[in-house]
């Protein structure tokens, strides 16, 4: 069963996302925290509290962030749907380096802005399109983190 | 004759148009993609949509459009991004039907792979509560999967038989889109003359759909609202089984105003009457609104006054 986080498992969640991409912490007043399956989900907030079903209860909500080596990762559908709210760590690929991130798993960026802070987890974007998370590492090493059917996908997707 | 082009037959009475039917059967399915509102707004979808070589025009429903054209070996950004979802036309009509609002808590029983339930998370704005239900676990990962896709939060996910389905809430609005044999679906191969699509097995369809729909009205609240649908063209499947649910509770048909041809619920099928208001319900066909056939009815559960609010 999901488990709600409590006011301090939450705020650290905000202070993650807004200190890392200056995403607002009031951007999910309308949402609950919940921890499953060692997942954050972000699950609509009810009018009353939600008594979960015994026995058939799969999942709520969409998961946000990850915890991967004791660090948080932000996931690929998190990024697609509230990635136009970060101010920072934003990453904009041209397509060919979309797909050579894609093909390689890793691709050496030339120039790192200073809004990028390094090394952990920025927002890739493609045009206006927000796509998924990336790792920066030192020596400017951008590391594709996106699901393997996103990965498999973009590195087939061709400009017209 | 396969014994689907002999039941056809049987339907020759009420299918308008009939010999229209048979040559419409030979053409493939035309594809549409809904635009899902909740991760992109409508005119971004489109441009990304004309960027990538897919050409479209709009249809009856606003967020649905047709696809005339698309290299369908090329990936689309546009699903990977989770801005669209590809669902026939007739798919959308049981969500228009039971419009479900933001605020309402809504179930829908047999949701996998979950193009009627994301629609209605879309209809819902991602806000209320949504239920997705459905009993295999092998059709929940494609569920969770679109969910996910979607971007959706309202949603909880939940795996149990719809017939016994025991759940801690009364719902507002509650979607049955009924397994069911697919007539509906059915295509016949030009060269061949061979029907494609054909759903196989020796399940007993009829008795499911009955349990599931009286399921289904028990978790109502009262004055609640029920869309049961089918897409197949099959009476026993559809109106024999409305009728059941009229026989066995305190229900009523409600009519509804699709935006596409439709013709009413049949109340008379060989040898069988049904009850007159099963005539509110919407039959669609193949051949009249270029897309899979579809059975419609609209359930209305009496509030404490005997009214639906």
């Amino acid at each position: 069963m999901p488990r709600l986080l409590n006011q301090g498992q939450t705020e650290r969640l905000l202070d993650f996302l807004e200190q890392r991409f200056q995403i607002p912490k009031d951007s999910f007043d309308n949402y609950e925290m919940y921890a499953f399956s060692r997942q954050a989900f972000l699950f609509r907030k009810q009018q009353e509290p939600v008594t979960w079903p015994e026995g058939s209860f799969v999942r709520c909500g969409l998961p946000f962030l990850r915890n991967v080596a004791g660090f948080l990762k932000p996931t690929t559908v998190f990024i697609q749907r509230f990635g136009h709210l970060a101010r920072k760590n934003v990453v904009e690929l041209c397509i060919e380096d979309l797909n050579e991130l894609c093909t390689e798993g890793e691709i050496i960026m030339d120039n790192v802005t200073q809004d990028l802070e390094l090394p952990g987890y920025v927002i890739i974007k493609l045009q206006k399109y927000f796509i998924g998370a990336g790792l920066l590492l030192e020596g400017n090493r951008l590391l594709c983190r996106f699901s393997k059917a996103l990965r498999q996908a973009l590195s087939r997707i061709t400009p017209q | 004759m396969t014994p689907f082009l002999d039941l056809l037959e049987d339907y020759r009475d009420f299918i308008p148009d009939f010999p229209h039917l048979l040559e419409h059967l030979k053409k493939p399915f035309p594809a549409y993609f809904r635009i899902n509102t909740i991760k992109v707004k409508p005119s971004e979808a489109r441009s990304l949509l004309q960027e990538e070589g897919v050409a479209f025009r709009d249809t009856v429903i606003p967020e649905l459009v047709k696809v005339i054209s698309h290299d369908h070996k090329r990936p689309l950004l546009s699903y990977h991004l989770g801005h669209i979802y590809p669902q026939a036309l007739s798919s959308c009509l049981p969500v228009l039907a039971l419009s479900p609002k933001a605020g309402e808590i809504v179930l829908d029983l047999c949701a996998a792979p979950g193009g009627k339930a994301t629609h209605m998370a879309q209809k819902m704005q991602d806000e209320g509560f949504l239920v997705a239900n459905d009993r295999k676990r092998g059709r929940i990962t494609s569920l969770l999967s679109n969910i996910k896709r979607l971007g959706i939060t309202n949603t909880l996910v939940t795996q149990g038989r719809g017939e016994h389905l025991a759940l801690p809430y009364q719902f507002d609005k509650i979607l049955v889109d009924a397994p069911c044999s697919g007539q509906g679906r059915y295509r016949i191969d030009p060269v061949t003359g061979a029907l494609k699509h054909v759903v196989k097995g020796k399940t007993n369809l009829p008795a499911i759909q009955k349990a599931l729909i009286k399921r289904a009205f028990d978790m109502l609240r009262p004055g609640g609202r029920l869309v049961y649908s089918t897409c197949t063209l099959n009476v026993e499947e559809n109106e024999e089984v409305v009728q059941f649910l009229l026989n066995r509770r305190r229900a009523n048909l409600a009519g509804f105003d699709p935006p596409v041809e439709s013709s009413p619920g049949i109340t008379a099928f060989k040898e069988k009457k049904y009850d007159r208001q099963i005539g509110l319900a919407r039959r669609f066909y193949p051949h009249k609104i270029d897309s899979v056939g579809f059975f419609v009815a609209k359930i209305v559960k009496p509030g404490p006054d005997g009214t639906a609010s």
